[in-house]
């Protein structure tokens, strides 16, 4: 094939040029063409054809766009193959920005990998349109343990009483602070562990992060001469590209304030940005960069947060667990350590959120595809992936097998797992139709406040008229 | 004067070039600390021996970047394929066309040609989908025929620019030709190609260049490991989730060195640009 | 069209003409060549046909019609389009992209010109053009990312320039200066690629003109304006018309400086569209909308050629 496609154009070149009949030689260049769209064609149907699932070999193609968790699935692959020598899993890894445009074209062309990893926003528009195979069928058949999994994600994946997964993993958030910078402002790392919050007064964390804020002249930001116009190092470090669900910064303390997206979740259809709770708490971010404790929205980095902390300019941050390896990494250019989230008026309140793997609906090996799944969401392949300590997985024993390998490479990530443990200390994130245009909707209605073209209040109450519309 | 505008275009130009070379010499942990330093504290091939597969995916964690490591000179043959079957055959059949247009007489010449360029304008986004399920009916996906289909026989823009140059060569050369019984395919051949050395490397430069960049076509249809691309391989250094960053000096380093095949074909064929246009071009 | 088949037209009318006359004395040979053409054009023709045509047919049905990507179209007649005329978000990303372009379009040219004009008349050294053409060379997604890096508001070397030399921080992504940095940062990349289609057009031009105007005493800028301007027109005409539809394009650079999800300010259409079809899945709304931009490009393509032809004065 290779070799076709690289000679023949010169070939009909050199023809072309030397040939005296010159009709002929363009008939046979236009040949060459089509020969060439044959030659490929044939090509094609001998290599690439998975054969099917009556008794012969089969191939499973997975997709997913994590490069770092890619090592971990593939000594699932390996493992699941070694059991099933018949199923073979091919791997292929995406970079996030193209994975899901990748995937919706293979989708729309009827031609998808035969499963995906699936996550919580753009899910519901796969499920919708009945592009995900329901495998609660299955789940019953082979009496799949759906409570060995962390409490209630294994539900994120149903709709209508169809199971449109298996939870593969799990994450939940909690402050990093550069140990340097705290300890050089006098702040105890143990004060971090109890800090409270509050829209009106900011609790103890306002308190923390003012402090933990230098500017030029060396003075913190509770020094009546501070000057905010200066600042050498930010004491809070917001997200503000952060959708609907502000999973990386105002989200977590709006629910710590006790604010609830949706009605009701998974697949509720009444969303509650109105909330003045809400508001309260991004008045409060706003507040927080009036002060100068914070970047302007438009002085902030296009780089990312961790950006702006590696290089010594932010104290303090929010960070998902996936983040722990960048972290804690013993190349990191400064010291970090991980803390609580702070005690809202509604108590500590973290997202826990994970993804799923998806069965192709129109794939031609349900059978084959499905023990693919049950083991990616079995304890064999978890424990695999815990011992690579990249993310949790799902089930709760593998997590605390995770825990332990973080702790074994000098990581201390027993944050994470303690809030994911606490009762009433979790939330799940609003899976719902439209998530992608409330997104959209919702962090430009932020943003505007955070710019100051609007005030909270009606910035979020227009937006939140916008969502519920899109679910009339 | 002159010399100082070009002196200061070339630093403009360059500078940021320098600073991606600069930024794939950096070992990874001292990206942001060192932000500002025009040349790194510690600097490291490290980055450049990721992307020549010359490290396990171990170091590679160790140095900072992701596991990702890609077989770097099986996607350069590969690209090389890929851009060097569009940029010939392109060239070859647009030269035809963009001959006929500027020169042959025919019924309805002009208005085809309108049609022709109006495709310019339609977005190659528009276009892509029913390309993709085309090229996949045909069971051509994974395949070099499958990559090279939709761009290896035209673009509108090839036709549009030789047309153009063909119509600025003097009508009297070829007529001369033509009465020599040569006919029009003889005439285009001896005459006129010959004439065109220069556009015609030209379109064939632009074209390879667009091709090498190429990069979501190659993504949606070539992803197989046979027939990736070097820019599609040089994915797995981007932003692997939605809050993290891209590996930086992983992807510094890899576009480095995507750069350095067409820069060499530059220089050598720019050479022969300028050559074959003091030779033949200006009588 | 018939602004472009008139224009061109034109062009050749003049050629036939100089023909005819310098041909007067020769037999005159059959004026068509209707046998042979189609040889000549049915390669192209075929790839038009299958990769062009087809699927803006098929684009143009998809815009009437409600289409997820993921569910079979469903015709909704001119729906799409009126409910296009009342989405703010359609019309923000319009005004986004012709403020993107217009800056775009007239540094990227007058550069690329300059640039053609010195390589073409002070050297014609390979190296250096291949430096120039640099930027050209580097993928796409890298150039957003290293200008990202180079232009940070924090981090960025162009502030840390900015600082050494006393001035204050300029947040080059922040809505105010977005789109001009964006701009500047594409003109950085095509202005090379855009000179050497330049430069490659005077190179057409005879060598003597120039030789007899400097024997008449004319300086450089008279040359250019004399000479290299109004001959260069037939390539300046293509090169406008192909950035312009170049520049309505772009999507790369924005869509990874702001990680997937840009301001409002940079916004433009060609993200909308992106979004709408592959984020929203409203394939259907978005194909009008790439309708709505063909029809924008083209009415702008016919207004550039109008005026090209208007400003008409060729020496030869």
């Amino acid at each position: 094939m290779r070799h076709a496609v690289r000679r023949s154009p010169k070939t009909t070149q050199k023809n072309a040029s030397t040939s005296k009949t010159a009709s002929r030689t363009a008939a046979r260049a236009a040949g060459a063409v089509l020969a060439l769209a044959l030659v490929g064609a044939t090509a094609a149907c001998g290599g690439n054809g998975s054969d099917d699932a009556s008794g012969g070999a089969t191939t499973i193609d997975y997709w997913l766009w994590d490069d770092n968790q890619t090592a971990s699935y593939q000594a699932c692959a390996d493992a699941f193959h070694a059991a099933n020598p018949k199923i073979t899993v091919k791997i292929t890894q995406t970079a996030w920005n193209e994975y899901w445009q990748n995937l919706t074209t293979q989708l729309a062309s009827g031609s998808a990998p035969d499963v995906w990893t699936d996550q919580a926003s753009y899910y519901p528009q796969f499920a919708t349109s009945n592009q995900i195979l329901d495998i609660q069928s299955y789940v019953d058949r082979d009496k799949v343990d759906l409570s060995q999994y962390q409490n209630g994600l294994a539900d994120l994946w149903v709709k209508d009483g169809k199971r449109y997964g298996l939870p593969q993993d799990w994450d939940t958030m909690a402050l990093v602070y550069n140990t340097t910078l705290l300890s050089r402002q006098g702040i105890d790392a143990s004060a971090l562990t109890h800090l409270t919050w509050n829209p009106d007064d900011g609790g103890t964390l306002e308190q923390t992060i003012a402090k933990a804020t230098v500017d030029s002249h060396g003075r913190n930001g509770l020094d009546p001469a501070f000057d905010k116009n200066h600042v050498k190092v930010y004491g809070f470090l917001p997200e503000w590209a952060d959708g609907s669900q502000g999973q990386n910064g105002w989200g977590v303390l709006a629910a710590g304030n006790g604010f609830s997206f949706v009605d009701k979740n998974p697949w509720g259809t009444h969303y509650n940005y109105d909330d003045p709770k809400l508001a309260a708490t991004i008045d409060w971010f706003k507040h927080l960069i009036d002060k100068g404790y914070a970047p302007k929205f438009d002085a902030q980095s296009t780089l990312g947060r961790d950006a702006v902390m590696d290089a010594g300019q932010g104290a303090i941050t929010l960070a998902g667990s996936w983040t722990i390896n960048s972290y804690l990494s013993p190349t990191a250019k400064q010291k970090y350590a991980f803390a609580p989230l702070p005690v809202g008026p509604a108590g500590r309140k973290t997202p826990i959120n994970g993804l799923s793997d998806a069965i192709y609906a129109g794939t031609k090996h349900k059978e084959q595809a499905w023990s693919w799944v049950k083991f990616l969401g079995s304890s064999a392949c978890q424990d695999l992936v815990a011992k690579n300590a990249v993310v949790f997985p799902a089930i709760k024993e593998a997590s605390a097998k995770a825990l332990a390998a973080h702790r074994a490479k000098g990581q201390d990530a027993h944050v994470f797992t303690d809030e994911a443990a606490a009762p009433g200390g979790t939330f799940f994130l609003p899976v719902t139709d439209h998530g992608n245009e409330i997104s959209q909707t919702v962090q430009d209605a932020i943003q505007s406040v955070i710019l100051g073209k609007s005030d909270a209040a009606s910035a979020l109450k227009k937006a939140n008229d916008t969502v519920n519309a899109m679910f009339q | 004067m002159a010399w100082a505008i070009l002196i200061a275009a070339v630093v403009v130009t360059v500078f940021p070039f320098y600073w991606m070379v600069r930024t794939a010499l950096t070992p990874a942990g001292d990206l942001f600390a060192d932000s500002h330093a025009l040349w790194p504290h510690h600097p490291t091939l490290i980055n450049f021996e990721r992307v020549l597969g010359m490290t396990s995916s171990e170091q590679n964690r160790a140095a900072g970047g992701s596991g990702a490591q890609i077989n770097f000179l099986w996607y350069t043959l590969n690209s090389i394929i890929y851009s060097g079957v569009i940029a010939i055959a392109q060239t070859f059949f647009c030269a035809m066309a963009g001959y006929a247009f500027a020169r042959l007489r025919f019924p309805y010449r002009d208005a085809i040609f309108g049609v022709l360029v109006a495709a310019l304008m339609v977005p190659p986004i528009f276009t892509l989908l029913p390309n993709f399920t085309m090229v996949k009916n045909l069971g051509l996906m994974n395949t070099f025929a499958g990559l090279v289909a939709p761009s290896v026989l035209m673009t509108p823009f090839a036709v549009f620019f030789l047309r153009q140059f063909f119509l600025s060569i003097p009508r009297e050369v070829e007529e001369a030709a033509v009465l020599d019984g040569v006919g029009r395919w003889g005439a285009f051949w001896r005459i006129i190609v010959p004439m065109s050395r220069g556009p015609l490397i030209t379109i064939g430069l632009t074209t390879t260049v667009w091709a090498w960049k190429d990069y979501l076509w190659p993504l949606l249809v070539g992803r197989g490991e046979h027939t990736r691309v070097l820019t599609v391989a040089l994915g797995v250094f981007l932003q692997q989730s939605p809050n993290t960053q891209p590996d930086w000096t992983g992807l510094m380093a890899g576009s480095t060195l995507s750069v350095l095949p067409v820069l060499v074909l530059l220089v050598l064929l720019g050479k022969r640009l300028v050559q074959s246009l003091n030779f033949s071009g200006i009588k | 069209m018939s602004a472009l088949t008139g224009w061109t037209s034109s062009r050749t009318a003049a050629a036939r003409r100089d023909g005819r006359l310098a041909g007067s004395r020769r037999p005159r040979r059959p004026r068509d060549d209707r046998r042979i053409a189609p040889l000549f054009i049915a390669p192209v023709l075929i790839g038009f046909a299958v990769f062009y045509v087809y699927p803006t047919v098929r684009g143009v049905w998809y815009s009437m019609t409600d289409y997820s990507l993921l569910t079979s179209p469903s015709y909704v007649g001119g729906d799409n389009y009126s409910q296009l005329l009342h989405d703010d978000q359609f019309w923000n990303s319009l005004k986004v992209t012709a403020y993107y372009v217009g800056i775009n379009i007239v540094s990227q040219t007058v550069l690329a010109l300059g640039l053609a004009a010195l390589m073409h008349r002070l050297t014609r050294s390979a190296v250096l053009r291949a430096t120039l053409l640099l930027p050209w060379l580097v993928p796409n997604v890298t150039v957003g990312l290293l200008w990202a890096w180079l232009l940070d508001a924090n981090l960025g070397f162009a502030n840390h320039l900015l600082h050494a030399m006393g001035m204050g921080t300029v947040s080059f992504y922040s809505p105010n200066w977005a789109m001009p940095s964006v701009a500047l940062v594409n003109t950085w990349a095509y202005t090379g690629y855009t000179a050497l289609l330049l430069y490659a057009g005077m190179l057409q031009i005879p060598q003597e003109l120039y030789e007899s105007a400097v024997v008449d005493g004319a300086g450089e800028f008279r040359m250019f304006r004399r000479i290299t301007l109004p001959l260069l027109r037939p390539i300046l005409a293509l090169v406008l018309v192909v950035s312009l539809i170049g520049s309505f394009q772009i999507f790369d650079t924005v869509a990874v400086v702001y990680r997937g999800s840009p301001i409002p300010e940079t916004r433009v259409i060609y993200f909308y569209i992106y979004q709408q079809a592959f984020t929203f899945f409203h394939m259907g709304y978005a194909s009008a909308v790439a309708m709505v931009l063909v029809v924008v490009l083209g009415l702008l393509t016919f207004v550039q050629l109008r005026l090209l032809r208007a400003s008409r004065s060729d020496l030869g």
